[in-house]
């Protein structure tokens, strides 16, 4: 048996984590399945733990000053029912897992779980998204990918919560997702991409690329999207070839049960491929 | 008038079900009950050097070999199996022992301290290796015709070889049993198909009569084969425990564990050897059908021989050579599933058909009918198909319904159209019918009547269907007919649930045993009628040179399937299929498309997402978050319909339906996707990563 507290409020969990080695925990849809150990075993939990789905503080969606604030403990199923949620992220939401899981899931567990094939994450990170981590004394504000350090590894420090996910409010006229799945409905992802893009008269003006469960963390590279920005739609796409070798060392998949490396690489330079048809294509629909 | 007997009727076990009223096995309560945990091999093959126990706590117990009363021997057709491991394993998963205690929580703390020490021994993984060290358990072999001569006048000689993989059965409740000792008997209730096997199970394990064993079957969600043989391993190691603890002792898997030592379906490789005339027309077929059986033999060569019997599929070679051989493998023990052998070698002889006619630039479906076999025709083992063959009316209301032949002409480049033909042998392969020789018993008490079955409810509707084939020839309401509970002490043997016989053989049973019920109803207010299994007289079998009607009639059916291939992904979704069927006629019409369903969304599966690959003796995909079944968004849009066809010996006409489907959808999706892309399959999971590598070898 292992303790669990249920904190009241925020402080007086933030107070919990201060003084006990113990595990956060909000809706356990990944939790659970890790330690589980059997048919009529409780699961296996090394460390106490902390409740914190149900608190009020960690459960809010809200506008403020530019950015869309999103508590961790929202669940993946309020994300998509708020308005104020882009209808892009919606679209990976609602492809992740199944309606139960989506009623009890929260987006600050896909974040802290830190899995390669989270699938909230390509977003987030093509988003700029940050994080507020808070302990009983500070808080300090963490871009996406300084917060997440290997799969399943995060810098969260063993008296801090995640209590904030803070996304800039822009809104891309250009939005592309695939996810890439054993199978259309409860699947985890084989590989994902986001993409993010901002087109003027036919030259790019923002322009973001996020590569899921295709490398130990997500794969974003700000250094090839500035070298990208100011091009025409039309050259990009021409440069297809020369675009996939600046990725090219940056996608490194895995070969497990799910799919192969090989596989798994392949895919994602036709779904870059598409991505950039898609973006000539569908620049000029968008005012 | 009366009403038809294939109008559907609302399921006898839907409320309770839904309701959640239904006992299963993990529902039931016993009286200061000890938990069961099994503890398994983790090799593939080696000597058990030592095994080291912690000190046991109060009431808890390990059983060992040792404990076994009668004989270490799961008795299957082949008993090679041993109930607990004596000195030697033989794959990832075996039962060594079994650690008793009064929790969970202390039984599974126990078992991870235990240390067992092993000799790792040389093991063989795959078929192929097993064929090169010649590690065969079974092997049978007929022919047909002059094969040797029409292969010297044949025009043209096309060679090729085909691959199924492993396929679980991922019933919804996974295996679980419960024993106890009551008056000197043993009582064991689980989930289960085939009450007699596990009764027959434990008088050898523990040397004990029948009249002294009582298996009762619980609600049993659901089994697809993988609760034929299995269970009599879990029924023997609960029974085993119940007697050497003089407690009632459960045993529940955990779905990670079912899957890990559970039986599966037998990967196979096919190869093949077609002779064709200058008509392009096949004259002579020799098949070499090699079926990795894993561990040990078991249930494989009856599987094996369902495989080689329906080797030949619907079509009529005049000349024929087939050899079927199981090997052995160091890998979980293959076993029952669905089709029972043929799904394999159906899939390998509709590609051959479908490939050897895009070699040639014929049109596939052109192609096969013009070997398929009609009335009168001998099988592949010489029986006369005495029944008629309405295969061109179910081909035609096929095509008519999926609209194929507009399709496969304006197909686009990454969409295609499949067709598939194929027949289920119904009951029992060769003269198992004649060897069981099921028993029934239909009991009149007042106005009501109970019927007496060991063929089991297991979800696809038999309790359904089988109190229907009674309280219509009665015409009586179906509330006044009711089964008796599966409990060997209760009902006689009337065959496993196997094979799609329940139907056919054991409704066709309770007919005859209505009809006469009906003929005396006003005789007396009590009597029972008994009827036992005769094989129509005109049937020929030898089973030593397996020449004649390897089954008393055929099922058969027609898939067309569409798919679109995502050309940035490959994932292949089906988009729909199209069934129609021939089983005699429909007992009850929901029942039977609930039937025909489940198997294109199994067969679908199998062909597709089901990937389940071992690596030196362990599985890779061994939970439900790796191993893929189709979701409801997977399942395609299914149009299903019937054509009748009555059989004389079925009851009002029925013949087999549970396994056809499952045989039917594999090579129509498979087809449906070589059509797409233009390209030969010759294996079936076909994956996305598979199609990917097929398309850059084509560029």
């Amino acid at each position: 048996m292992v303790d669990a507290y249920r904190p009241k409020t925020l402080a007086e969990a933030l107070k919990i984590r201060n003084e006990t080695d113990c595990l956060p925990i909000a809706g356990g849809t990944d939790l659970m399945v890790q330690k589980a150990r059997g048919t009529g075993l409780g699961p296996g939990f090394e460390k106490p733990l902390l409740f914190v789905g149900h608190l009020p503080e960690l459960h809010r969606i809200e506008k403020k000053e530019g950015y869309i604030h999103i508590g961790p403990a929202v669940l993946l199923s309020e994300l998509l029912h708020n308005p104020l949620i882009s209808d892009t992220f919606k679209k990976a939401v609602a492809l992740m897992a199944s309606p139960p899981s989506r009623n009890l899931a929260t987006l600050g567990g896909n974040i802290c779980n830190a899995s390669p094939a989270g699938d909230t994450l390509p977003f987030l990170y093509a988003a700029d998204a940050e994080l507020l981590l808070e302990n009983h004394e500070f808080e300090r504000r963490i871009a996406i990918e300084d917060f997440i350090t290997g799969p399943k590894q995060t810098d969260l420090k063993p008296d801090e919560l995640l209590t904030d996910i803070i996304i800039p409010d822009i809104n891309f006229p250009v939005t592309y997702y695939k996810k890439v799945g054993q199978r259309r409905g409860m699947s985890l992802t084989k590989a994902s991409f986001h993409g993010l893009a901002d087109v003027l008269d036919g030259y790019v003006e923002d322009l973001r690329m996020a590569f899921g469960s295709v490398a130990p963390t997500v794969v974003r590279s700000r250094d090839i999207e500035n070298s990208l920005i100011g091009e025409s739609v039309n050259s990009l796409k021409n440069r297809y070839q020369e675009i996939l070798e600046l990725y090219e060392p940056l996608i490194q998949p895995i070969d497990d049960a799910r799919s192969s490396a090989m596989y798994r690489k392949n895919v994602c330079f036709n779904i870059l491929k598409d991505f950039l048809n898609y973006l000539e294509k569908n620049q000029g629909d968008i005012i | 008038m009366k009403m038809t007997i294939s109008k559907s009727i609302k399921r006898t076990d839907a409320r309770e079900k839904i309701r959640g009223e239904a006992q299963y096995i993990g529902d039931m309560a016993f009286d200061n009950p000890l938990y069961l945990k099994t503890v398994r091999s983790t090799r593939p093959h080696a000597k058990i050097l030592d095994i080291r126990l912690p000190d046991l706590p109060e009431n808890c117990f390990i059983i060992d070999k040792s404990h076994i009363p009668g004989k270490n021997r799961m008795r299957t057709v082949v008993s090679d199996h041993p109930i607990l491991a004596e000195d030697e394993v033989l794959y990832i998963g075996q039962p060594i022992l079994l650690v008793a205690g009064p929790s969970r929580e202390l039984v599974y703390q126990i078992s991870e301290k235990i240390r067992i020490d092993y000799e790792d021994l040389p093991a063989v993984f795959t078929l192929e290796e097993s064929e090169k060290q010649n590690c065969v358990f079974t092997e049978y072999s007929f022919s047909k015709g002059e094969p040797d001569t029409a292969f010297a006048q044949a025009a043209r000689i096309i060679e090729d070889e085909y691959r199924t993989g492993l396929q679980e059965h991922v019933y919804l409740e996974p295996q679980g049993m419960a024993a106890e000792v009551k008056d000197d008997t043993v009582f064991v209730y689980g989930s289960m198909q085939c009450p007699f096997y596990a009764e027959g199970a434990l008088t050898e394990a523990l040397g004990r009569p029948a009249d002294k064993i009582r298996v009762i079957q619980t609600t049993t969600g659901g089994a697809f084969g993988g609760k034929e043989e299995f269970p009599s391993l879990t029924a023997c190691h609960t029974a085993i425990a119940a007697l050497a603890t003089k407690h009632p002792v459960i045993l529940i898997y955990d779905r990670d564990e079912d899957i890990i030592c559970s039986t599966k379906r037998h990967p196979a490789i096919i190869r093949y050897k077609a002779g064709l005339d200058d008509n392009n027309r096949v004259t002579v077929l020799d098949m070499d059908l090699l079926y990795d059986a894993g561990a040990y033999t078991g249930l494989s060569p009856v599987v094996l021989q369902r495989g080689i019997f329906s080797a030949t599929n619907v079509y009529n070679f005049h000349h024929l050579k087939v050899r079927g051989r199981n090997f052995q493998t160091h890998t979980v023990p293959s076993g029952a599933f669905r089709g029972f052998g043929a799904p394999q070698s159906v899939f390998g002889t509709e590609m051959l058909m479908h490939n050897i006619a895009i070699t040639l630039g014929l049109d596939p479906l052109e192609f096969k009918m013009k070997h398929i076999l009609k009335q009168g025709d001998p099988s592949c083992t010489g029986g006369k198909i005495h029944d008629k063959v309405i295969l061109p009316e179910l081909v035609e209301r096929a095509l008519d319904l999926s609209d194929y032949r507009q399709k496969i002409q304006k197909k686009k480049k990454f969409t295609g159209v499949g067709i598939s033909l194929f027949l289920h042998g119904c009951g029992f392969t060769g003269n198992g019918e004649q060897t069981i020789k099921g028993k029934i018993i239909l009991r009149k008490s007042k106005d009501r009547v109970v019927l007496k079955v060991s063929s089991v409810e297991m979800g696809q509707g038999a309790d359904t269907t089988l109190r229907k084939i009674v309280a219509h020839t009665l015409d009586l309401p179906i509330e006044k007919v009711t089964c008796e509970i599966r409990d060997t002490g209760l009902v006689p043997d009337s065959g496993p649930t196997v094979a799609s016989r329940t139907i056919m053989i054991v409704g066709g049973l309770l007919k005859t045993a209505a009809d006469e019920m009906k003929s005396r109803w006003n005789d007396t207010e009590d009597f029972e009628i008994s009827k036992v299994y005769h094989h129509p007289g005109f049937l020929t079998w030898d089973n030593d040179t397996f020449q004649g009607n390897a089954y008393p009639t055929y099922s058969w059916g027609v898939n067309v399937a569409e798919v679109a291939i995502d050309p940035v992904t490959y994932d292949i979704h089906i988009e729909k299929v199209t069934g129609v069927y021939d089983v005699g006629r429909a007992i009850d019409e929901r029942a039977l498309r609930g039937q025909m369903e489940g198997g294109i969304a199994q067969g679908a599966g199998w062909a597709t997402l089901e990937v389940m690959k071992s690596k030196e003796g362990r599985l890779v995909q061994h939970n439900l978050t790796d191993y893929k079944v189709p979701t409801s968004m997977d399942v395609p849009e299914i149009i299903c319909d019937f054509m009748d066809n009555p059989y004389e010996f079925g009851p009002f006409g029925a013949k087999c339906a549970g396994e056809l489907p499952m045989t039917g959808a594999p090579p129509a999706v498979a087809a449906a996707i070589s059509n797409a892309l233009g390209i030969p399959l010759n294996e079936i999971p076909v994956t996305p990563e598979m199609l990917m590598e097929l398309e850059k070898h084509e560029d």
